[in-house]
């Protein structure tokens, strides 16, 4: 387990940063009771882990050491950044842009399927397109995150059936991939 | 006729020959090159090519080595990939960002990049916005306009037809009363007995 460079922190730092807003620099400052995160790789994987078990996972061999702390995503081998499922908790807390969905869209939404314009119940004002989302269902529940497909002022418009919002990832996932959500 | 031409052809180039015999001899040639023999020349020299196997020859010339920049290449005919050249006499290894403060620019400068790529966005969209607010506006005056015309043309057709009408409706009118005031219609009426 190693820290970033700067060239993956700042790759890591954009992604997150499409979805999330200034608040991000709360992820690296210090709590008030003095306990700090710190972004760690692994293999390919980021980590987002309490600094102490940081430091102390050292101990551990590198190919017996399977995860510890939040995984944040992964770096594929052309060096671009891909935000995972496990990181849905940093990104609600911090996000820049929200859209609840009705409950005709939760299932649909956990299935693998896009948030279409009916399901959606609220947008966040002055969305771009392309912009990173989180989606969360009536009652301010994280269901996944993904990237808008027009404008919050053009999706008034658009017809019921038409995408709202392009999924990226969705609590299913935890059931779907199962096998493969963890491993290396 | 034929002979004739040619006697006076054979005897014309006779005459020429005749007459100058000593300045196309070879003793003419002769005389000019003594004239330019002025200036003494040293004997020529006999140029000795040195065998492929002499030494000199046997040792190899230093080729001149062309650096990448001077064959100006274009950047993506190169052997080693424009983003995988690393400068030279920098040492090996990554740089870790693990302090705090390295940590904040990095973010700081993401984050200003990121709200500027935004703002430039939402102000695309809301010129886009304008436009085809407009555009629909103008669209919409077109069709008012349109409507209207065809309303006016409208109504005058219906004023023409009641200016007619009325006169039409009065005339047959009259004529009716006419035709009926004397009595007999034109229609046949069948009597039963």
């Amino acid at each position: 387990m190693r820290s970033l460079t700067e060239e993956e922190t700042r790759t890591l730092f954009t992604k997150l940063a499409s979805y999330t807003g200034r608040s991000l620099n709360s992820l690296i400052t210090p709590a008030e009771d003095g306990s700090q995160s710190v972004f760690r790789l692994q293999g390919c994987r980021v980590y987002y882990v309490n600094k102490d078990i940081a430091n102390l996972s050292v101990s551990f061999p590198r190919d017996q050491l399977l995860s510890a702390g939040t995984m944040v995503g992964k770096f594929t081998k052309t060096g671009k950044f891909r935000i995972n499922l496990t990181a849905l908790d940093l990104l609600a807390q911090n996000a820049r842009y929200k859209v609840w969905i009705k409950a005709n869209g939760v299932m649909p939404l956990l299935y693998g399927g896009s948030v279409l314009k009916a399901h959606v119940a609220r947008f966040s004002e002055d969305c771009p397109e392309n912009a990173g989302v989180v989606i969360l269902d009536s009652n301010d529940v994280p269901l996944g995150f993904g990237v808008t497909a027009r404008s919050s002022a053009q999706i008034a418009k658009l017809d019921p059936t038409s995408i709202a919002v392009h999924r990226q990832a969705d609590a299913g996932e935890y059931l779907r991939e199962e096998d493969t959500l963890f491993t290396t | 006729m034929a002979p004739n031409v040619g006697g006076a052809k054979g005897g014309a180039k006779g005459g020429a020959k005749g007459g100058k015999p000593t300045n196309l001899s070879s003793a003419s040639r002769v005389s000019k090159s003594a004239k330019k023999d002025g200036p003494k020349r040293p004997p020529p020299k006999e140029q000795k090519s040195k065998p492929r196997t002499a030494n000199e020859n046997l040792k190899k010339k230093k080729k001149r080595v062309y650096t990448e920049k001077e064959l100006d290449l274009p950047e993506l005919n190169q052997i080693t990939p424009v983003g995988v050249i690393k400068p030279k006499g920098k040492k090996k290894g990554k740089t870790f960002v693990d302090d705090a403060e390295g940590m904040m620019t990095i973010l700081a400068m993401v984050n200003a990049e990121k709200e500027g790529q935004i703002e430039s966005k939402m102000m695309k969209a809301r010129q886009l916005e304008e436009i085809r607010e407009a555009k629909r506006a103008e669209a919409e005056a077109r069709m008012k306009e349109k409507k209207n015309k065809f309303d006016d043309v409208k109504d005058s057709i219906r004023q023409k037809k009641k200016g007619k009408g009325g006169d039409k409706a009065a005339e047959p009118t009259s004529i009716k009363d006419s035709i009926s005031k004397p009595g007999r219609s034109k229609k046949k009426t069948v009597a039963f007995a």
